[in-house]
């Protein structure tokens, strides 16, 4: 196995790096979260670059990439639930340019004439208040609607970036053209995948401002850093982060390559990023002293997108209960 | 990004693997055990001669070194192969890895033929004196001192550690040879056979058992040893240490790999909470052998970060401890066997073989301690990967 990138793959990553240093600057995020400042002009130029469109299982790896990179960035669109909730269960459905959402559970299809009614509420619907596009997975298949059919609130989180919203379905009528044909499993892997990758992000934000922070800030006639339980700390969360980004692109090959260990793979990718945000979270929080504790300080959209992200489709605890009872059986 | 070797690869390890199906030795052959890291029974010492005569002992080095100048992905689907099969290519893993290694990266012709290649071919066998009674971590303040006379070397001091030393036909030995230079740049490399004049070794019992004899006191007492023995330019020892110790380093990761690939099959957790720490064994296991092949493919491109190897080093040993104790405390009174059968008989799996889970939990810290402790390593990536300012 060659665990490496590419040279088109570094290529791409170091575009996305620039793009996102010039277009989705911490200026901007803060703007959204204090002023709800416009991001449509930051969806437009990431519709341009053809991020939107990199929807194909096949570029799973390149879609983690712009993710990660998104993720480092506390992204404010809806770009994680658009490509990895979204599209994977709804292939050809939206426009290019528009977003989407997924129902994963909370709603049920019940036969009526030639199609079915829609009943339920979702709750935790990532961005499914500012979704053009729905996909609501039921045990009789995958249904894609337009998010005006159903009726969605924004729920008040922790998060001042995180859309969630609880997504209610009235009696609303579908028919077998709304019927996706997607495998909603490989779906979940995809958006377990895709989560993974937007908390690592996160916490690489959160190691890159520590590292600014100790490098800079001088105690004790010494730069912080250069005390050993300081610097120390640094090291297990790249650690952490190492060993959680290997396991994201090892799920996103196994997804692109269309190999059955995307199970596991998945589950490994979301259970190890917890893990990591668990870590990076803490040690990040306390190596910044009480200037990690104000509003003022951009750690803190870092820092609540990768605890976001643990509690979002499952925490590790969960995951690894899926990988201890199918892991010799999955032959990794 | 791939999930295979590319062909070439994979048919070097298909003659590989048929060379092994072919000699590898047999458990009738392979009754006498290694008693210690210096000490190689008949049978083994048959085996790594034929390795090496084949090409296959460090398929890295040329033929006349026992290889036939393979690559470093050739080099790691071997290594990967032998660790499958629980196989060691050599029971003198430090005289191959590090002395003739170090031998053939600053020695003179003469040094090579003289002494590397009959450790290769395990006619000697050979242990590494760095650690001292006060250089432990602060290897550079070693003080065996070695003065010039005439045509040799006087030498005068003591080691500790210096494992299989009792076993051990020769010592690559680190003293001082300028005491007024800084401390990195007055260190010089000798060669000193055990059977010098003035040479004692003193085995000691480890906290395995007080029979389990490895670790060696080593005292030099006017030990003569000729100047023609000098590995490296005089004084320049310290470049030396780096490389004999940076020679294993890109696949050092396999070791602790395959242990946590043992603990896979050893293991078998019993309700939720061993469940868990399963589930995170399976995830440390896969991530190790994902950064360590991504460290494998830099090299391959001359691409080789040294202290981003650290990492592995510290995620490596302590993933390796971490779930090794879990499988101890989670066994429960039967952990207190010693010894006891832990992991499945095989002749060649000498690591595991008698020893309890105390006694490979114990084994565990080696990884944390030796080489570099964890401590240490953290310190480097901070500095070197990181860029912290220095303590
Ligand atoms: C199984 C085994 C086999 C060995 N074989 C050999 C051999 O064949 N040849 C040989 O030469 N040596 C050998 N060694 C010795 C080994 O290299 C040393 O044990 C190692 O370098 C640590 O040195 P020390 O034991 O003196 O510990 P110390 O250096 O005294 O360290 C004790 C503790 O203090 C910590 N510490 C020390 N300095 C620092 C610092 N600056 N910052 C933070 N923490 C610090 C260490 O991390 C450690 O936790 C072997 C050791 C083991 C365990």
């Amino acid at each position: 196995m060659l665990f490496e990138f590419d040279a088109e793959q570094r290529l791409l990553q170091k575009t996305v790096q620039d793009v996102v240093a010039k277009e989705c600057p911490p200026a901007l995020v803060r703007a959204v979260a204090d002023d709800d400042a416009d991001i449509r002009p930051l969806w437009q130029v990431y519709a341009e670059l053809g991020w939107t469109e990199l929807v194909d299982p096949t570029e799973t790896v390149e879609l983690a990439i712009v993710l990660e990179e998104l993720g480092r960035a506390v992204d404010p669109t809806a770009y994680l639930a658009t490509t990895t909730w979204f599209a994977p269960l709804a292939p050809g459905v939206a426009q290019p340019g528009q977003t989407g959402s997924a129902v994963f559970d909370g709603v049920t299809a019940r036969p009526d004439g030639q199609g079915w009614l829609l009943d339920g509420t979702a709750r935790f619907v990532l961005d499914g208040d500012r979704a053009d596009w729905l996909a609501v997975v039921t045990p009789q298949g995958v249904f894609t609607v337009p998010s005006s059919a159903a009726v969605a609130t924004r729920t008040p989180v922790f998060d001042p970036l995180l859309h969630v919203a609880d997504v209610r379905f009235e009696g609303v009528a579908v028919t077998g053209g709304n019927l996706s044909g997607a495998d909603p499993q490989r779906g979940r892997h995809i958006a377990l995948t895709g989560m993974a990758l937007t908390m690592i992000g996160a916490c690489r934000r959160i190691l890159d401002l520590v590292l600014e922070h100790v490098r800079t800030r001088e105690q004790f006639g010494a730069r912080i850093g250069s005390f050993q339980a300081v610097a120390h700390k640094a090291v297990d969360m790249h650690v952490a982060i190492e060993r959680a980004r290997a396991l994201a692109y090892f799920a996103a090959l196994t997804i692109a390559a269309d190999d059955p260990r995307r199970r596991v793979a998945a589950s490994m990718a979301k259970a190890a990023a917890g893990e990591c945000q668990s870590v990076v979270f803490r040690n990040g929080f306390q190596l910044f002293g009480g200037m990690g504790f104000t509003w003022e300080n951009d750690l803190q959209f870092a820092l609540k997108r990768a605890k976001a992200g643990e509690l979002l489709l499952g925490g590790a605890a969960e995951h690894r209960a899926l990988i201890a009872k199918e892991y010799r059986a999955a032959d990794i | 990004m791939q999930l295979t070797f590319d062909a070439e690869v994979e048919r070097f390890r298909a003659e590989f693997v048929a060379f092994l199906d072919a000699n590898m030795p047999t458990a009738e052959e392979a009754t006498e055990r290694s008693r210690s890291s210096a000490h190689i029974p008949a049978w083994a010492r048959r085996w790594q001669r034929l390795q090496f005569d084949e090409g296959w002992l460090l398929p890295g080095n040329p033929p006349e070194f026992g290889g036939r100048n393979a690559g470093i992905l050739e080099q790691y689907v071997h290594l990967e192969e032998l660790g499958r099969r629980h196989i060691y290519h050599s029971f003198n893993p430090q005289g191959l890895g590090i002395i003739a290694a170090s031998l053939l990266s600053f020695g003179t012709d003469e040094q090579k033929h003289r002494w590397a290649v009959p450790i290769l071919r395990a006619q000697i066998t050979a242990a590494l004196g760095m650690s001292e009674p006060g250089a432990g971590s602060d290897l550079a303040s070693l003080r065996t001192r070695a003065v010039r006379d005439g045509d040799d070397f006087v030498v005068n001091g003591q080691k500790i550690w210096t494992s299989g030393a009792h076993d051990a036909d020769v010592l690559l030995t680190f003293v001082r040879t300028d005491p007024d230079a800084p401390k990195h740049r007055g260190i010089s490399v000798l060669l000193i056979p055990t059977s010098t004049p003035g040479v004692t070794r003193r085995p000691f019992g480890s906290v395995v058992s007080r029979d389990d004899l490895d670790f060696n006191e080593v005292f030099f007492d006017n030990v003569r040893v000729p100047a023609e023995n000098l590995v490296g330019e005089l004084n320049r020892g310290w470049h030396v240490a780096n490389g004999s110790l940076g020679h294993e380093r890109t696949l050092l990761w396999l070791g602790f790999s395959h242990r946590l690939d043992d603990l896979l099959a050893d293991f078998t957790p019993v309700g939720p909470l061993d469940a868990d720490q399963y589930a995170t064994l399976a995830m440390d296991a896969l991530a190790l052998r994902l950064l360590g092949s991504a460290a494998l493919a830099r090299a391959a491109r001359d691409e080789q970060d040294v202290p981003a190897l650290s990492v592995l080093k510290v995620f490596g040993s302590e993933a390796s401890q971490r779930h090794t104790e879990r499988a101890l405390e989670s066994a429960g009174p039967a952990a207190l066997l010693h010894p006891a059968r832990t992991a499945p008989d095989h002749h060649l799996r000498l690591d595991t073989d008698g020893a309890g889970w105390f006694e490979r939990y114990a084994r565990s810290f080696a990884g944390t301690i030796a080489g570099g402790t964890s401590e240490i390593q953290r310190t480097i990536i901070a500095e070197r990967v990181l860029g912290l300012p220095r303590s």
